[in-house]
């Protein structure tokens, strides 16, 4: 379980058809004394979604927490490898932690709307890197409620604190915060567990029309919902990344005994 | 078999035992209808040719059964991987099957009507008769064991069945240009033939579901055949329209 198996007529396609986004590279990752990541090496397509599967402690999320480098507000997290994005290793101590949060988005489990007004919401995080007018920010806020289909629904309400709106909303909300700063990579940790059916189902046609213009990356226990939304699908267990193929592939004939068990059911 | 270990939901193997012994029971009943057909032509056997008819219904229902179950298998259980191929694959094999069991029938009832009168050489038909049973005998065990190399097997062995078509075809027309009160029996039995060759190929149907449930893989979409110069292989001739 150590590299990603990846026919070679698979990479020539899928890099025919889209750059790499982020490169892996034997990346290693520690808690303190805690290996959780062994010696990945995965790309990530651009505008395609890859969706991250595996048991819970199998370093799916801590790859993604990787990627905007979160585990740096922490002592004893650190990661060795490189993570090439943009043509630069994003692991190095010199990569601008702000400007890199606004090109990489990242939406968690539970919706995190900050304490101030849905308009704010928004606002908030393009204030930190654009100087926009009143107008241009109005544009901005509409443009993003409108891509995450909550246009509608808050039009009459801006000014209403967030906490007001449902679960599913507040999601919404924190997804059209991720993308208002024009980030390339948008990252989800698990973004629709604590969702209706309905809110979920709105979620994932937003991301087949988000992938259209970002990268997107997420990590998910349904492996449903990975059939549903992912073009790739990469198979954690123990650290290691087992598989990565198509969605197709992965839930229909993966390569790999622990993906089939895992995938109908059989992990013991 | 395609898993060493059970699921971790024991009911959802459960039903998927039942779903295999449901498609193991159809093969069974189908199986004993082709043979009761044959020796209904070989032997003028009556209460063979009733006895393969009479167990159409049983098939069809079974079928039913196995389509309910492959719904709410599908529906409750959202299966993956060789569970999803594995299930699909029993729909589609009972499917063949019950096709095959509905042209047992159809060459009981021919069979009947061709030993009428005429004496005409059914050796020809007997050993098509042998090839198509031994065959269709492999691919259900096939069915059960899964078993991607006996499924193979079987694929290319329907060549000979082809072959054996092709001769019979032959065969028979020589007779009816012989002497045209040999016309009707001989009618009777070309459809019993092409019957047969329709077995085989549903047989292999069988055998290539089987192939990709376990191994994921598709066989090559061009079968191997025999006869290809054959007249009337068109694969809707002479369907049995009963």
């Amino acid at each position: 379980m150590t590299s990603p198996l990846l026919s070679s007529s698979e990479l020539r396609s899928g890099e025919s058809m889209h750059d790499v986004a982020l490169a892996v590279r034997d990346l290693n990752f520690y808690y303190g004394d805690h290996h959780a990541l062994h010696d990945i090496t995965l790309d990530f397509p651009a505008r395609c979604v890859t969706a991250m599967i595996g048991p819970s402690g199998c370093g799916k999320s801590t790859l993604l927490r990787v990627f905007n480098k979160i585990y740096d507000l922490y002592p004893g997290q650190r990661a060795t490898g490189e993570v090439m994005f943009d043509g630069r290793n994003i692991l190095e101590s010199s990569t601008n932690l702000d400007m890199l949060r606004s090109r990489i988005g990242m939406v968690f489990q539970k919706p995190t709307p900050f304490p101030m007004s849905i308009y704010d919401n928004i606002a908030f995080g393009v204030k930190l890197h654009e100087k926009l007018s009143r107008t241009e920010m109005d544009e901005r806020v509409q443009d993003v409620l409108t891509r995450v289909a909550l246009w509608n629904e808050v039009r009459d309400r801006l000014s209403a604190p967030a906490a007001g709106l449902s679960g599913g909303q507040q999601q919404r909300l924190c997804i059209a915060r991720s993308i208002a700063t024009r980030p390339e990579v948008l990252l989800l940790d698990e973004p629709t567990s604590a969702l209706d059916p309905i809110s979920t189902a709105r979620i994932e046609e937003l991301l087949d029309e988000l992938k259209e213009e970002f990268t997107i990356a997420i990590v998910t226990h349904n492996m449903q919902q990975a059939a549903r939304c992912a073009d790739r699908v990469a198979f954690f267990y123990l650290g290691g990344l087992v598989e990565v193929d198509t969605a197709d592939r992965i839930f229909t004939n993966p390569r790999q005994k622990q993906t089939q068990d895992y995938i109908t059911g059989r992990f013991g | 078999m395609p898993h060493e270990r059970s699921h971790i939901v024991s009911s959802y193997e459960q039903e998927l035992e039942q779903l295999r012994a449901m498609v193991a029971q159809v093969g069974h009943i189908v199986e004993e209808q082709v043979d009761l057909a044959l020796r209904a032509i070989s032997d003028h056997d009556e209460a063979a040719a009733d006895e393969a008819a009479r167990r159409d219904p049983e098939v069809d229902e079974l079928e039913r059964d196995v389509e309910g179950l492959v719904i709410r298998l599908l529906a409750l259980r959202s299966p993956m991987g060789a569970d999803l191929r594995e299930i699909v694959a029993a729909l589609k094999i009972t499917g063949d099957l019950e096709r095959i069991g509905d042209y047992a029938a159809s060459i009981a009832r021919r069979a009947m009507k061709a030993a009428a009168d005429r004496q005409i050489s059914l050796s020809g038909l007997r050993s098509m008769g042998r090839l198509v049973s031994e065959n269709l005998q492999k691919t259900v065990e096939a069915v059960i064991n899964h078993d991607p190399n006996q499924a193979m097997e079987v694929w290319h062995a329907d060549r000979g069945v082809d072959e054996y078509y092709v001769t019979l075809f032959r065969e028979l027309v020589t007779y009816m240009m012989e002497d045209a009160r040999n016309i009707r029996a001989c009618t009777e039995l070309l459809f019993v033939a092409k019957n047969l060759e329709r077995i085989g190929d549903h047989a292999t149907n069988v055998a290539e579901r089987v192939f990709y449930a376990v191994t994921g893989e598709n066989l090559p979409t061009v079968r191997p055949r025999g006869g290809a110069a054959a007249p009337g292989k068109n694969k809707d001739d002479a369907e049995p329209t009963e």
